[in-house]
């Protein structure tokens, strides 16, 4: 008994011991593993799946005023952020941004050349030929990852670039500048093809031939810039005309009513756009008490643009209500709010979910939000210390500001939705001063340049232009896409991007490329910091 | 003389015992304590594995006993008898408490020892010696009470957070929490309770996970805190590991054990804000129109939010012993309030644990099981929020003159966040049920070899509904109008295979005892997370309710497996994994009654296998040695690096036994140990390329985008341990039978190939990716304790004990640095406090130099407006622990202070709230900031300004009791009153309301410590205690 009973017990321990013992190897309960052996790289799991989480990664990087659309922006003459007491200090970024003093540990430096890389490395992954992608796809990665690394070779001069089969023990390679412009071109030309052409409307949202054309034109206006020769090639100038040329024949073109571009509807302009809320490219200047019903939390109460700037826009200089004699694109700000049954202007026929008998968001302005703000029912809105709100053109500096000095900026508006999903990130208007400034660099095409922007004025409701200057041609760009992320790439076009202006000093030509993130240098020796940094 | 007496006698008995054929009879007896009997007490023949124990009224009767014989009495707790049978057939035994600190049993892995055999530094802190008053966790028993263990709760919130550190912080990255071992079951890592998001007020922080234990049902805590004693776990024994022990129904004869306590607690501190009139004057003073803030009112936000609590507590227990075995079950309920209004911990639990033997005492069958249920209740506090705040920062800064009306007419609404709308409009609960079961089986195979096979399970499942209404207003989002609502379940399964084998053996002068072992654990942690946006019913319960509807509607119309849906006007989708990646678009199913909702699921299983082995080995008593080897197995590491080995020895001197070392002392014993143990705390599967669907939600548009798969890790295959190793020197001492006693130990704690999430080389798949870190992690200290009875008479007895521990952090060999310690707040966007980096120890303060204010009010920063290091860090390098207990006749006063010291909090919250500027910004502020020199448009930014010492000590708790005097028929067997005060006080300097506080504001993923932010403040309690037995 007690023998057997001893035997049972070490034969039953010695089975479960053998039975439980295991080879750790994990099942796919929560994702997919791919079958790689070793080094390899067996593919995507899905390209299609895997092309949607690239759009997506796209929208949620472009979702914030911070990294790309700050780096671009607030680093240019057209925005400041300006250090509000205990607003908006934000640990200096903001400040340096605007000083052009920005260092190597620059937090938003840093997340603009991982959040592109990141994307450059799983289109990478979708463009190899063990994920299999048809034609359509491959192209729409191509275009992908050549958006992309046109920002990396735009902001760092430098391009690193990782083979989908290399894992975290390698260091990749870096491609300068004109390798880098090689590749990009590359990638677009033999996209190309396969790309859709979809003309305007809801999917200018994905990859087509005009949004690749588009960026072709981009990379030729700024290719003597990229390849530092000094001045514009006739023949890349007619590259660019050729481009804009093969957009319009894709369906787009101008189209009057400046700040409706702006909206969700479907237009002639918008070649390309993503999703994204456009909530921090309106909240982010607003007032704390600049409300609408779908936010009644207001305004963050911190971008603004400066006086220089606001003064390339025809107008009166005193004030930007209605009647300033302004053109279209400076807006107005309104005495008070308009009636859902208006039949005119912008709000004419808007929301009122709250049924108050104003359409929501009506006492907010256009354009440039300069002087007293107004409520819906016409009384003066008041600060949080109960003064006149009264947005200033004069600022104290960057740092000392009270919450009204600083004139602030509003393309996308809150009527459409205090967070609506539509922000443009390509759009015709810009392609034709493109093609009118590579006109005047010496390209040919059937109109001349001054014609151009004339025709682009008369449609904006702007006197037309006598003669027509580089700097004219900068302030039009100025004037036609403030707040579309293009600004300090033009101003380095035109040689004015480390010059100074207000509450910022000249700066060496070095600051027209940003430093490589400090932690990037650490992570792969092949890279070599920015001159100057 | 005496015992050279006995030993001829036993020598004699001896020969008799192999010489002659031994007459046998039957004895029988009673064993008592001296006034009770005592059953479960173990008796047998010396020399034979003839036994038998004391029934319930103490009562044994054992054959075959030898005339001649020795019969050995032994009981846990009690000391070991032998008495000679010398033709006795009645013998009754008295036994004697063990008063000696020495023979306690400590509770080590795979087993227990004699305090006097232990080789390594454990610490056991048993039921008598815990804190008392409203524990809700079992940490919270044993702050202070030990050595070299620092336990911070991270706030005053019920049930909230507690970290424990052991001898230190060794891991950049891994996790620091010891690993906890429940009656022989290894818990997992991970959080239990579902969590998360409040969305629109920043995330909060987990709860403590131990949460579901009723600490009423712990009898010991055991501490193992060098690596000699925690290599036997392994790879999880890095962080030092708690054994915690739950009570059995051993030498108790049937007793039913009822306990109560009532308290009653108000918050312990409150900031200095300014009043009505106050508040008007400041703000007229710096420039503001009086007339356009003044609202009419005089609130006092803080009282608004704040309240005074009652805690009950009910404990049930019957407990027996019988001649087999013996039985315990318990009762518990508890229902802790919060201070905050809306904060509460409920809690539920259950306990059975049996012990019972089968032939001849040779199977040992144990039970232990419990279950529980948790109820949280949550305030909007959050660890992160934004410049309006969350409830805390709202109140601390919402205008004292605004009306406390949650719900204003719409033309008197400010646009300020008022703090009693975020109390009505929000709703937080959490139901978590727990059921934790150790069955094991002991066979003695022979007299020496005894198998062991041990089934371990632990499965919760929580549920979490959290709504904010859209009647709420003044909040950012689209939550005005719209409401939000989320529901978030886990469910964590941890099962427990256990197989170990011990061989014990006597020679002449040496003893020799071995065990092995196998160990296999599983891990299952499966959830899904479901947000909803646009309700009918502002309602929050309606909306939690149609959100749960909703969901319900959509997972069981969907066919096959999914990772996750979707649902907005354009309808519903599904992305599936499995079979194959698939993005679907089925008809949506009726009955869902919210504008949008998403659901996302994760699943995740692990696995650990283990084999390990311990020789201990004994020469004359005095010369003591242990080797442990535990090879593990783990699901974490792939590729080459899947086992890890982790060895240890340790050796003691019982030096007080040798001739040369005066009798003055009663114990001194040297310990040596050296040990390599692991850390795995990282992440699931780090080492395949895995692709999944990204994160789904509901957007402020109240669209659902689709999302795409992509991969979720960069994957590293080389990935390994972290590794531990750790070298002790101790010296136990005991003067007097050991009434004053005490250790002192010294350590040196190195910790390599750091696991650590660092940036990935650009292009990545992910910005980060899991490497082992050539750097390393330096933990030094020395750790001081003693215990002295200062009177130890019959009716006067006074007790002191104290501990002391100084530790030294250190990274080493590190180049790079990594930014860490999030500071939140109004213009505090981006800004951080911390900085990883070589030489400096972790948790190092990154700083600007605060130089005070210029003529104009504004900062001046005398080494420029660039952070630098400080020299300062937020790990205390100090922690004591005092306690002292006095009892005179039938009362009792026990009082405990602790105390840590030589550490900084950086004062997130006066950052962020109380500056001029936010004076300025019509915020309320404290009564400092007025006159402070500072300018209404000063930036604050980072700086040392808010850098505070965080010393401190506090009266953690303090009890008087009383023991009635109970007659000997009555039917009581005790009643004990007592009256407990916790947190009666606290000395230190900080400004805030706590320095004892940990703000969960990682960055980069790097953990912090030392950062104050909005934390939940802490209560003084009160409590009234009844103790009762039947």
């Amino acid at each position: 008994m007690k023998i057997n009973l001893m035997k049972s017990t070490i034969v039953l321990g010695v089975l479960l011991g053998v039975s439980a013992c295991t080879d750790l190897e994990l099942e796919e309960t929560d994702s997919i593993f791919r079958e790689d052996t070793g080094e390899g790289f067996s593919g995507v799991g899905d390209v299609s799946s895997a092309l949607v989480n690239n759009y997506n990664n796209l929208r949620g990087q472009l979702d914030t005023q911070e990294n790309l659309y700050a780096l671009q922006e607030v680093s240019s003459d057209e925005m400041l952020v300006p250090t509000r007491g205990t607003d908006w200090g934000d640990n200096g970024l903001w400040r340096t941004l605007h000083q052009h003093t920005w260092d190597a540990n620059h937090q938003f430096v840093l997340n603009t050349w991982n959040n592109n890389n990141r994307n450059v490395f799983n289109l990478s992954e979708i463009i190899a030929p063990e994920s299999n992608a048809n034609p359509q796809q491959l192209a729409e990665a191509k275009f992908l990852r050549a958006f992309s690394m046109y920002w990396i070779m735009d902001l760092y001069g430098q391009v690193p670039f990782r083979e989908v089969d290399e894992g975290p023990s390698v260091n990749p390679r870096v491609m300068q500048r004109s390798e880098a412009f090689d590749f990009i071109l590359q990638d677009l030309t033999e996209a190309m093809p396969n790309l859709p052409s979809t003309g305007p409307g809801p999917d200018a949202k994905f990859a087509s031939k005009a949004a690749a054309h588009y960026l072709l034109a981009k990379l030729y206006i700024n290719k003597h810039i990229y390849l530092g020769t000094g001045s514009a090639a006739t023949e890349d100038m007619n590259q660019v005309i050729n481009h804009v040329d093969a957009i319009a024949a894709e369906g787009f073109g101008l189209q009057s009513g400046f700040f409706e571009l702006f909206t969700p509807a479907v237009d002639s302009e918008t070649i390309f756009f993503t999703e994204t809320g456009v909530g921090s490219r309106m909240w982010n200047g607003l007032h704390y008490f600049q409300t609408t019903p779908d936010n009644s939390g207001g305004g963050w109460n911190g971008f603004s643009t400066l006086a220089e700037f606001y003064d390339l826009f025809e107008g009166d200089d005193d004030n930007n209500h209605p009647g300033a004699n302004q053109e279209e694109r400076r807006g107005y700000v309104p005495f008070e709010g308009t009636s859902p049954t208006t039949s005119e202007g912008y709000f004419a026929g808007g929301k009122d979910e709250d049924g108050d008998g104003f359409v929501d968001g009506s006492d907010i302005g256009l354009g440039f939000l300069f002087g007293q703000q107004y409520n819906l029912d016409g009384s003066e809105t008041e600060d949080r210390g109960g003064n006149p709100l009264f947005f200033t053109k004069e600022m104290p500096g960057l740092l000392g500001n009270s919450e009204s000095s600083g004139i602030r900026v509003l393309k996308y508006h809150p009527s459409n939705g205090a967070f609506a999903g539509h922000m443009i990130l390509f759009r015709y208007a810009d392609a034709h001063l493109m093609k009118a400034e590579a006109v005047m660099r010496g390209g040919s095409a059937d109109a001349s340049a001054l014609e151009m922007v004339n025709e682009l004025r008369e449609l904006r409701q702007a006197s037309p232009l006598g003669s027509l200057t580089d700097q004219d041609m900068l302030d039009e760009r100025g004037r036609e896409l403030y707040n579309e992320m293009w600004r300090r790439q033009d101003l380095i076009r035109f040689g004015q991007f480390n010059t100074a202006w207000e509450f910022k000093e000249a700066k060496g030509e070095f600051v027209n490329l940003f430093p490589i993130p400090s932690v990037a240098l650490t992570s792969n020796p092949n890279l070599v910091q920015n001159e100057g940094y | 003389m005496k015992h050279g007496l006995l030993k001829i006698g036993l020598f004699l008995s001896a020969i008799f015992c192999f010489g002659f054929t031994q007459a046998q009879e039957t004895v029988t007896g009673t064993v008592t304590d001296g006034e009770m009997p005592l059953p479960g007490v173990n008796i047998f023949v010396k020399g034979t594995s003839n036994g038998t124990v004391t029934d319930f009224d103490g009562n044994y009767s054992l054959s075959n006993v030898p005339t001649d014989g020795v019969l050995v009495f032994s009981f846990v707790g009690f000391a070991q008898q032998e008495i000679p049978v010398n033709g006795r057939t009645t013998i009754n035994a008295t036994m004697a408490e063990d008063a000696s600190a020495l023979s306690e049993v400590v509770v080590i892995g795979y087993g227990n020892v004699q305090k006097r055999d232990a080789t390594g530094a454990v610490a056991t802190v048993s039921a008598e010696d815990f804190n008392r008053g409203v524990v809700a966790s079992p940490e919270e028993l044993i702050q202070g009470r030990t050595a070299g263990l620092q336990v911070t709760t991270t706030s005053g919130e019920p049930g909230a957070g507690v970290n424990i550190r052991i001898r230190g912080t060794t891991s950049v990255r891994g996790g620091n929490d010891p690993l906890f071992v429940v009656d022989g079951v290894p818990l997992s890592g991970t959080n239990v309770a579902a969590g998360g998001s409040n969305a629109g007020f920043g995330d909060s922080s987990p709860k403590n996970p131990l949460n579901f234990l009723n600490p009423q049902d712990i009898e010991s805590m055991s501490v193992l805190k060098d690596a000699s004693a925690t290599a036997i776990y392994g790879s999880r024994g890095a962080n030092g590991v708690v054994i915690i022990t739950t009570k059995s129904g051993r030498g108790t004869a049937s007793r039913i054990d009822y306990s109560t306590n009532l308290g009653v607690a108000t918050p312990a501190n409150r900031y200095d804000l300014l009043g009505r009139e106050e508040w008007l004057e400041a703000y007229g003073a710096i420039g503001g129109d009086v007339n356009a803030v003044d609202e009419g009112a005089d609130t006092d936000w803080q009282d608004e939010i704040t309240r005074t609590a009652f805690t009950q507590e009910h404990n049930l227990s019957y407990s027996n012993s019988y001649q087999q075995g013996n039985y315990r079950v318990s009762l518990g309920y508890s229902d802790l309030m919060g201070i905050v209004e809306n904060s509460e911990m409920e809690r539920l639990s259950g306990r059975l644990n049996i012990n019972h033997r089968l032939f001849d005492d040779k199977l040992n069958l144990t039970l232990q099981t419990g279950i529980s249920r948790v109820n949280d209740k949550r305030a909007p506090i959050s660890n992160n929020s934004g410049f309006k705040g969350d409830l805390l920062g709202a109140a601390y800064r919402a205008n004292p003159t605004l009306p406390a009306n949650p719900d204003p007419a719409p033309e008197d609404f400010t646009g300020q966040v008022i703090p009693t709308s975020l109390l009505k409009f929000t709703e937080d609960e959490t139901e978590t049920d727990r059921f934790i079961l150790n069955a094991s089986a002991e066979y003695d195979i022979m007299e020496n070899l005894s198998a062991k096979a041990n089934v371990g399970y632990d499965k919760a499942e929580s549920y979490r509904g959290f709504a904010i209404s859209g009647d709420i207003q003044g909040i950012e989002s689209a939550v005005p109008g719209n409401g939000r609502s989320q529901i978030n379940e886990i469910e964590s399964t941890n099962t427990l295979f256990e197989f170990t084998v011990n061989y014990d053996k006597d020679f002449e002068n040496s003893k020799f005892d071995a065990l092995v072992g196998y160990s296999y654990q599983e891990f299952e942690r499966r959830g899904t997370d479901v947000g909803g946006w646009g309700f009918q019913d502002m309602n929050m319960g309606a909306m939690i309710n149609d959100l749960q509807n909703s969901r319900e509607a959509i997972e069981n119309s969907i066919q096959g497996s999914y990772q996750q849906y979707g649902f907005d006007e354009n309808g519903l989708f599904v992305n599936r994994l499995f079979p194959e990646i698939a993005t679907d678009r089925p008809g949506a199913p009726s009955g869902i009654n919210v504008a949008a909702l998403a659901g996302d699921t994760f699943y995740t299983v692990d696995e650990l296998q283990s084999f390990f082995g311990r020789l201990n080995y004994s020469i004359a008593e005095k010369y003591l040695f242990t080797a442990t080897l535990r090879a593990d197995g783990s699901t974490r590491f792939g590729g080459n690096n899947k086992y890890g080995f982790f060895p240890s020895g340790a050796f003691a001197w019982q030096m007080a036994e040798e001739d040369f070392i005066p009798d003055t002392f009663s114990t001194l014993k040297l310990r040596l140990g050296y040990g390599v143990t692991g850390n795995q705390e990282i992440p699931y599967n780090l080492y395949t390329s895995r692709e999944r669907f990204g994160g789904v939600g509901v957007g402020d548009n109240g669209i659902v985008n689709i999302p795409g798969t992509g991969q979720v890790t960069f994957r590293n295959e080389d990935l390994q341990w972290e590794t531990t190793s750790q070298t002790n020197i101790g010296l136990d001492f005991g003067f007097m039978q050991d009434r004053l006693s005490g250790s002192l130990d010294v350590y040196y704690k190195e910790t390599t190939d750091l696991l650590f999430q660092t940036f990935s080389a650009q292009p990545a798949a992910q910005d980060f990716v899991w490497e082992n870190l050539d750097a390393n992690v330096v933990n030094k200290g020395i750790e001081f304790s003693l215990d002295y009875d200062l009177f130890n008479d019959e009716d006067f007895y006074w007790n002191l004990g104290f501990n002391i521990s100084y530790n030294d952090n250190m990274v080493e060999d590190f180049d790079g640095s990594v930014q860490t310690g999030e500071i939140n707040g109004q213009g505090l966007t981006n800004a951080y406090a911390q900085l990883l980096a070589g030489g400096q120890p972790l948790f190092s303060y990154y700083l600007r130099e605060f130089g005070g204010f210029d003529e104009n009010g504004q900062t001046i920063y005398p080494n420029g407006d660039v952070q630098t290091f400080t020299g300062k860090s937020a790990l205390p390098t100090t922690n004591l622990g005092i306690s002292t207990r006095v009892e005179y006749k039938n009362w009792d006063l026990s009082t405990f202070l602790t105390g840590q010291f030589g550490f900084y909090v950086y004062n997130n919250t006066e950052n962020a709230f109380f500056t001029a500027g936010a004076l300025n910004s019509g915020s309320n502020v404290t009564r400092n900031v007025v006159g402070n020199g500072e300018a209404a448009n000063n930036a604050p930014d980072v700086s040392t300004r808010f850098l505070e010492k965080g010393d401190f000590l506090r009266l953690q708790n303090a009890t008087l009791g009383y023991n009635f005097d109970i007659n000997e028929e009555s039917f009581l067997k005790s009643l004990r009153l007592s009256l407990t005060g916790q947190n009666l006080f606290l000395i230190t300097d900080y400004s805030g309301l706590d320095p004892e506080v940990n703000t969960d504001k990682s960055l980069n993923g790097i953990p912090t410590a030392g950062i104050e932010y909005t934390t939940y403040p802490r209560a003084t309690t009160v409590t009234l205690g009844l103790n009762v037995s039947f």
